[in-house]
Order: C-alpha cells, then sequence, then structure tokens
C-alpha cells in the first residue's frame, strides 16, 4: 500500500509507517495502532514484515486435530442473561462462542477486526465508521445488519438497563445505520480506544430483537458458530457447533464444548485435569504453578498482562485526606519484594501509577524506592509521630489478594503504622468497592493504558474508588485520548504518571502474569490476557 | 408422651420463627447487597436504585418479612441470584445429593465402627482396645480437609487411580463417591466407635451383666441378648445428631471434591450474598436439627424405659 493509500484508511497512517521505518515505534506497537486505526490485519503485518524484514504472520486457525472433537474445560458456570451484563469473563467466555464482539482483542494484545471487518476514525476521532462483515448471520437465519449494532448501543447507552458499557462509552452519544452494513459512531469527545472497548468482554453485539424476545441469551439467536444445548447454573454448560448455517469464518475444527463448574476451590480444578476430567482450566493460582511445572502431561500457559490491583486511598476520607500519610504509606513499600512474597515473582513490580510496560503508551519513571526515614518524617510532619492505626479491606478469594495485604502490612510496620487487614467475603467488599477509605481492588487486563485512567481516575466517574480530582490530570487524559501519535501520547502519559505517583493516591503493588493449564489433546489454544477464549481456533487431537 | 410430642412441635416452630427473623433482619437490611449481587460490582449508584425500586425492596422490612414467610410456607422460597432460577429447583436436587452422600457414609461406617466400639468395650484395657482407641483418636484428630488433601494426593496425583472431583456431571459415579466418603469416614468413625466403647465398657461393669456371667450364660449370650441394647443407647443419639453435622458441616469435603450437595450450596449462597438462598438453606439446616433432636429424644425414650415424660 503506498501513502495515499494508508492515508484513505487513516490520515494517520503514513506517519506511523514512517514511525516503523525509523524504528521509533516497535512492531507490536505498529500492528496495535494501525489495526486501531482500520487497517486491516493482513495489511499490516505485511507491511510490519516488509519493514523490519521479519516473516510475521497473524494468528492463524489450528490447523492440526480431529474435526469433531469436544473439549471440556473447568470454569464456574454463572448464571447468563444478557451479555452486556456481563461483569466476570467466565459468562462471557460462554456468551462469545455465540454472540460475537465487532472487534477483537488477541492474546497478542493487539485489537483486530471481527465482526465488522474494518473501520476508520476521521481525523479527531471523533466519529468512527465501521464496516460490518456482509456474510455474517443470526442463527435463525436473518442477516446480521448494521441495525443490530445500533438497537445495542441504543440498550448500553440507558444506564436503566445497568450494563458497565454505560461507563464505558461515556463519550458516545450514540450510533447510526448509515447503510445496511455501514454504522457511524458519534462521540462528544475524542476517543481513541473505541474498538478497544468494542473487545471488551461485555461489548458482544446480540440480535436487534433481542431485548423484544425476552433479553434472555438462552432464547436468542448468535452470529457464532456455536449455540446452546445445555446449560444448568453452577454445574455446566454445553455447546454445539450451530446447524442452520456455515458460520461466516468458515469451517471450525472444534464440535463441541463442554464447560464444568467445579466451585471455587483451586485445588478441584488441578485434580479434574489432573485425572484427567477435563482439558483445560480456567485458572489456576500462583501457588499451583510449581506442581503444574512439576507434571509432565500438563501443559503451562503464561502471559503478561495489565491486570493488577491497587491498594487506593479515599483521598477525602481521613487519615488518608492528607497527602503527607498517603506518600508516607507509599514510602515504607518495596515493591520487588512485594512481588516475591506475595505473588512467587510471577509478574512485574509495580509503580504506584496504573500504566503497565505492556501498554503502548507506557513511560518508564525512576521506581519508587523504600524509605522509612522519609516515611517517619512525613508522618511526623502529619502529625503521627507516635504511629498510626489503619486498616484495609480486601476480598478472601482469590488469596493473592489478601496476602498481598498482609505483606504491606508488614512493610508498613517498622514505619510505625499498624495495618490491621480486614478480610471480607467478596460480595460484602464489592457492595461498597468505591467507598472504603482503604481498599485493595483487583482491575482486569485493558489493552490501552488511558482505558484504565478513564475508568479510575477521572473526576466523578463511577468507578472512580479514590474519590480522586484533579482538573489538570483530567485536561491531560482529555489530551491523551486524542493523540494518535504513540509518542505524543507517552510523553501525555509520563506526566499522568508523574501526577498519580506525585499525589500518591494509590500503591500499586505488582502486574500480575497469569497461568492456567491443559493437557496436551488441545491445539490453538492461546493464554489472552483476558482470559478471553477463542473457540473457533482450537480444536482436539484424537488422543 | 403426647404432651412432651406437642411441646417439641411447638418449640420447633418457635426456633424456626425466631431464626427466619434475624435472618431477614441480618440479610435484608442492606438492600443494597441485593442490588449489587443482581446488577454487578461495577453498577452506578442509580441503576441500583432503579433496581431496588422496580423490584419492591424499598418498601418497609416488616412488609417483605411477612410476604417471604406467607411464601415460604407455601413451599416459595423465591430466586436464587446467583443461579439465577427458583431456589426450590436448586435445594431440592443439592439436598438429596448430600443425603445420598450421608446414606453411603453412613451405610459404611455405622456398622463399622459399632462394632469397633463393641468388641473395644467389651474388653476394657485389653490389646483390642487400646489399638482401636488409638486408631480412634489418630483418625478423628486429622481435620477433613487434611485427610481429603493427603487422600486426593494419593489416589488422584500419585497413582491415579480415582477421579479428583465429585461433580457427577456425566451421572452417578461410583468412582466419583469414594473419595468423598473415605474422607467422611476417616473423620467420624473414631468418634462413633469411641463413644460406643464407651457405652458398652459402662455396661460390662454394671451388676447385672456380672450376674449374668456368674449364672454360667455364655459370654456371646451375655453381649448380645444383655448388653447390646443397653451400651446403644447412647451411640444412638451420637447417630442421629450426625445427620445433622452431615447435612451442614460437610462444606469443606464438598467444596474440595466440588461436589454439589447442600454444604458447598450454602457456603456458595454466602460467599455470593445470595438472600433467598441462604435464607432457604438456613430454615432447612434449622429444620434438620431440630427435627433430629427431637427425634433423638424420642429414640431415647423408647431405648430407655426407665425416662419417663410428664
Amino acid at each position: 500500500m503506498d501513502k495515499k493509500e494508508l492515508a484513505s484508511v487513516h490520515v494517520a497512517l503514513p506517519n506511523l509507517v514512517e514511525q516503523l521505518e525509523k524504528g521509533r515505534t516497535t512492531r507490536r506497537d505498529f500492528l496495535r495502532t494501525s489495526t486501531l486505526l482500520g487497517l486491516s490485519a493482513t495489511a499490516a503485518y505485511g507491511i510490519a514484515g516488509k519493514i523490519t524484514g521479519e516473516h510475521f504472520v497473524a494468528p492463524a486457525r489450528a490447523q492440526q486435530g480431529t474435526p469433531g472433537g469436544t473439549v471440556r474445560i473447568s470454569m464456574n458456570v454463572m448464571e447468563l442473561s444478557d451479555p452486556s451484563l456481563a461483569d466476570w469473563s467466565q459468562k462471557s467466555n460462554i456468551y462469545r462462542a455465540v454472540n460475537e464482539p465487532l472487534a477483537k482483542i488477541g492474546a497478542d494484545n493487539i485489537t483486530r477486526p471481527y465482526l465488522a471487518e474494518r473501520w476508520e476514525a476521521n481525523d479527531d476521532l471523533t466519529a468512527w465508521t465501521f464496516h460490518l462483515r456482509q456474510n455474517a448471520t443470526w442463527s435463525n437465519g436473518d442477516a446480521f445488519i448494521a441495525d443490530d449494532v445500533v438497537a445495542n448501543i441504543e440498550k448500553w447507552l440507558d444506564e436503566a438497563h445497568g450494563s458497565s458499557n454505560y461507563s464505558r462509552f461515556s463519550s458516545l452519544e450514540g450510533a447510526e445505520a448509515i447503510d445496511d452494513h455501514t454504522v457511524r459512531f458519534n462521540l462528544s469527545s475524542p476517543d481513541l480506544a473505541v474498538p478497544e472497548s468494542l473487545g471488551d468482554y461485555p461489548a458482544l453485539i446480540v440480535h436487534r430483537d433481542f431485548w423484544n424476545n425476552g433479553g434472555s441469551f438462552l432464547d436468542n439467536p448468535g452470529t457464532g458458530p456455536f449455540q446452546m444445548s445445555d446449560y444448568s447454573v453452577a454445574e455446566r454448560a454445553t455447546l454445539a457447533q450451530r446447524t442452520d448455517a456455515p458460520w461466516w469464518g468458515g469451517d471450525v475444527l472444534l464440535g463441541g464444548i463442554d464447560i464444568i463448574d467445579h466451585g471455587d476451590d483451586p485445588s478441584a480444578y488441578l485434580a479434574a485435569l489432573a485425572s484427567g476430567q477435563v482439558d483445560l482450566l480456567y485458572e489456576i493460582s500462583a501457588d499451583q504453578v510449581a506442581a503444574v511445572r512439576g507434571m509432565e502431561d500438563l501443559e503451562l500457559y503464561e502471559t503478561v498482562t495489565g491486570q493488577t490491583g491497587v491498594a487506593r486511598f479515599h483521598v477525602t476520607s481521613p487519615p488518608f485526606d492528607d497527602p503527607r500519610v498517603r506518600r508516607a504509606i507509599r514510602a515504607c513499600i518495596d515493591h520487588d519484594v512485594l512481588l516475591e512474597l506475595a505473588f512467587q515473582n510471577l509478574g512485574t513490580p509495580g509503580e504506584d501509577h496504573h500504566v503497565a510496560p505492556i501498554h503502548p503508551e507506557y513511560a518508564e519513571l525512576p521506581r519508587p524506592q523504600q524509605d522509612y526515614d522519609l516515611a517517619r518524617s512525613l508522618l511526623a510532619e502529619a502529625g503521627y509521630a507516635d504511629g498510626l492505626d489503619i486498616e484495609i479491606n480486601c476480598v478472601a478469594q482469590p488469596t493473592w489478594e489478601p496476602n498481598t495485604c498482609q505483606v504491606i502490612a508488614e512493610m508498613l510496620r517498622p514505619a510505625g503504622i499498624n495495618l490491621n487487614v480486614n478480610i471480607l467475603p467478596g460480595g460484602t467488599y464489592w457492595d461498597r468497592w468505591t467507598d472504603w477509605p482503604f481498599g485493595f481492588t483487583s482491575w482486569t487486563h485493558r489493552p490501552l493504558g488511558v482505558q484504565v485512567l478513564n475508568l479510575a481516575y477521572r473526576t466523578g466517574v463511577p468507578w472512580n474508588e479514590t474519590n480522586y480530582s484533579n482538573p489538570e490530570f483530567d485536561a491531560l487524559l482529555d489530551q491523551a485520548n486524542a493523540t494518535l501519535d504513540l509518542e505524543a501520547r507517552r510523553a501525555i502519559t509520563e506526566q499522568l504518571e508523574q501526577i498519580i505517583q506525585n499525589d500518591s493516591i494509590i500503591i500499586q503493588p505488582y502486574w500480575r502474569a497469569i497461568h492456567t493449564a491443559s493437557n496436551r489433546n488441545i491445539n490453538g489454544f492461546q493464554l489472552q490476557p483476558a482470559r478471553e477464549f477463542d473457540f473457533p481456533v482450537w480444536s482436539m487431537s484424537s488422543s | 408422651m403426647i404432651v412432651f410430642l406437642a411441646r417439641r412441635l411447638v418449640f420447633m416452630l418457635l426456633t424456626m420463627l425466631a431464626v427466619s427473623i434475624i435472618l431477614f433482619a441480618m440479610l435484608e437490611v442492606n438492600v443494597e447487597s441485593i442490588a449489587v449481587r443482581v446488577l454487578g460490582a461495577y453498577s452506578t449508584d442509580t441503576q441500583r436504585e432503579i433496581w431496588l425500586e422496580a423490584n419492591g425492596y424499598l418498601r418497609p422490612i416488616y412488609v417483605r418479612y411477612i410476604e417471604w414467610l406467607g411464601n415460604f410456607l407455601v413451599g416459595d422460597f423465591g430466586e436464587s441470584t446467583r443461579f439465577n432460577t427458583r431456589v426450590a429447583d436448586i435445594l431440592w436436587p443439592r439436598l438429596g445429593n448430600t443425603g445420598l452422600l450421608a446414606l453411603f457414609t453412613f451405610g459404611i461406617m455405622i456398622p463399622i465402627s459399632l462394632t469397633l466400639g463393641v468388641f473395644a468395650g467389651m474388653r476394657e484395657g485389653s490389646r483390642t482396645d487400646r489399638s482401636i482407641t488409638f486408631l480412634s483418636v489418630i483418625t478423628t484428630s486429622v481435620p477433613e480437609f487434611a485427610s481429603a488433601v493427603l487422600l486426593s494426593f494419593i489416589f488422584v496425583f500419585w497413582l491415579g487411580l480415582l477421579p479428583g472431583t465429585s461433580g457427577f456431571t456425566d451421572g452417578f459415579s461410583l468412582r466419583e463417591m469414594i473419595l468423598p466418603v473415605m474422607v467422611l469416614i476417616i473423620y467420624d468413625f473414631g468418634y462413633v466407635a469411641r463413644m460406643t466403647r464407651a457405652s458398652m465398657a459402662e455396661v460390662m461393669q454394671s451388676p447385672y451383666i456380672r450376674t449374668a456371667v456368674l449364672k454360667g450364660l455364655p459370654y456371646r449370650r451375655v453381649v448380645m441378648r444383655h448388653a447390646l441394647r443397653n451400651a446403644l443407647i447412647a451411640p444412638f443419639t451420637v447417630i442421629v445428631l450426625q445427620i445433622n453435622w452431615l447435612l451442614s458441616g460437610v462444606i469443606v469435603v464438598e467444596y474440595f471434591f466440588a461436589y454439589k450437595g447442600f454444604g458447598a450450596l450454602l457456603l456458595e449462597a454466602a460467599l455470593n450474598n445470595d438472600v433467598d438462598l441462604i435464607q432457604a438453606c438456613a430454615m432447612i439446616a434449622v429444620i434438620v436439627a431440630v427435627g433430629t433432636q427431637t427425634i433423638a429424644d424420642i429414640g431415647y425414650t423408647y431405648l430407655n424405659p426407665r425416662i419417663r415424660f410428664t
């Protein structure tokens, strides 16, 4: 493609190619940004290969295996109702076999077109046009058309509906069908992460009549290659290939999916895999990684992610309304030791600003250092020279969360800070997760750093659990949202990271590597950072 | 006897009523948590408010309690937010599964522990008595989670002989039943055996047994016809009360082996703040607890005619 053709897809693409040619951007960042701007994955990989001289191929379908094999997975089977109300990725993994997103985020953290075959944005990123696949059909025989997408967007933007997409697409004013296979999204402010948000797990597209037809996933058609055949909450979900019409993506080797719920005890999952009752686990805990490494018949999967947890201060609640107290607490933390003790060193130390090294706009800052002298002097300055008693709330499961809080408590002790770790059942914690004066909250992976900053630290947004409000930060975030050029966005992000660090609103202990395990019969499985399953590319070996 | 039964029945009803009020007050005062459970942790305050209004949760708590009690009495336990279905649809099958587990456990454990207890108590202080007592103390001292891990390591991970979970996903499987039943038996048989031994030893010291022996009756006949019935009174009470333990006290075993039983259901309900399900499970547990207590009392009366109720 020449520059003119590239510019016709998006005005920023020629510049992006130039950056790759000059070595100012990495192959991965180029692939991510170019596909985000509407370049097809094939063209993006082709350009990258030509410039770097390496042969890159887009993730391909599994070419081996027996057609028709069924994969048995150990994963929680939760109640299924409306994909846009999904609040756990386990739910969306079942939804995704039947209902599909417009864009899909791969195991390499790159977003690619899916039900939309391509898209383009206007220059200031306030209007995005999505071109839909013309060969996709619903399992009831209806054609997949723009009205389907518009109906979904309208529902997501209805606050009473209760979808988290309402917050996810806060800048989206609405969608309009240009023709049967073209939809335009109109935004109130620039947002470069629209395709990434469309790849998030609650953004699966359901049929335009979904809500008129009862609003239940179980009674409505899908565009995906599978359909539900049996389902029982907390027990089992069985899916078989759809039989009414061929799937738009072609042949699928996997004949069926059998998801078995083994409860919440990680040891039960592993026992099921070890005894051959299942082929794949949804997850294993960090404690189990060493055990799986010791089992020759099992395959261990690991991937670096933007999944993390933050010990965050509610900055308007005493004593955390005093920045000196927050800085003193942060000064006690040794992130390397924290990672080693609380998570078996299976990840990357955090830097207390919630932008991960795998995010494209990440800017490296000097690592926070443990400094007890500084902590003591700040505490004395804040009026706590004789010590400080505080409490942190966290959930009981998964265990890495309370473990991390316990290690933090030990690190605070030498500075005279007595931290009581209050471990709560998940339901109790999440009831008030944005209200706790000091709480530990897990955050899932998102492909772009600005996505998390927009969700968690912008003034007044529903998920702002720190109650942080900084007009300077908000203005810079607006600027980052509207900046396509990666270098320029990285420079803005550096300032954003610095502000969060300076204001000491969170302790972010580490970025978690995630793990799972399977037997050796599965082909094509890759551990995606948000644990999203991509069933169409899997197959099973005969033995 | 009739007065006694009537008293027990009234006591049962009052206990259940008191528990229902406490439960309801504890679980339904904070209606916000119910909305969070249904709409998800990341829902907004406005979304929760709309949902609570639409589902009648903003009405006074006593109105909601009376409505709930009326529904409970006719078998309508409400809707489970965790399972998105009627509580009754999930509760009865789970109760049945735990009943099956209890049946297997009792079916094997009771004969073993009674036999061992009687043998030990027949000759107090003998080598047999000391061996059985030692074994009982050791097995009872090992908590269920520890024996579950140990047995799982041996039979699942090391020898590869048994399945690691017991979910019966492909229908009932005797092989999947082995490990949970084994764990429960190991934990509980020692307790029943020691109670039986103590009771048997006490009876064997009684003057009427000594008289029977001195009269020249065969020892076997003395034990079978004279000692056994009296020696089983105390173990009977203990065994009946184990039903209560098997219903809600087997949470660890059901959780560890992913067994879809009542104990695991209660835990899941509690962890997920599933209010209607917690209420129903707790009420069933109370009914069983009070019911088994009553059965134990009646049985004790039948076995021991010296006890008279006025």
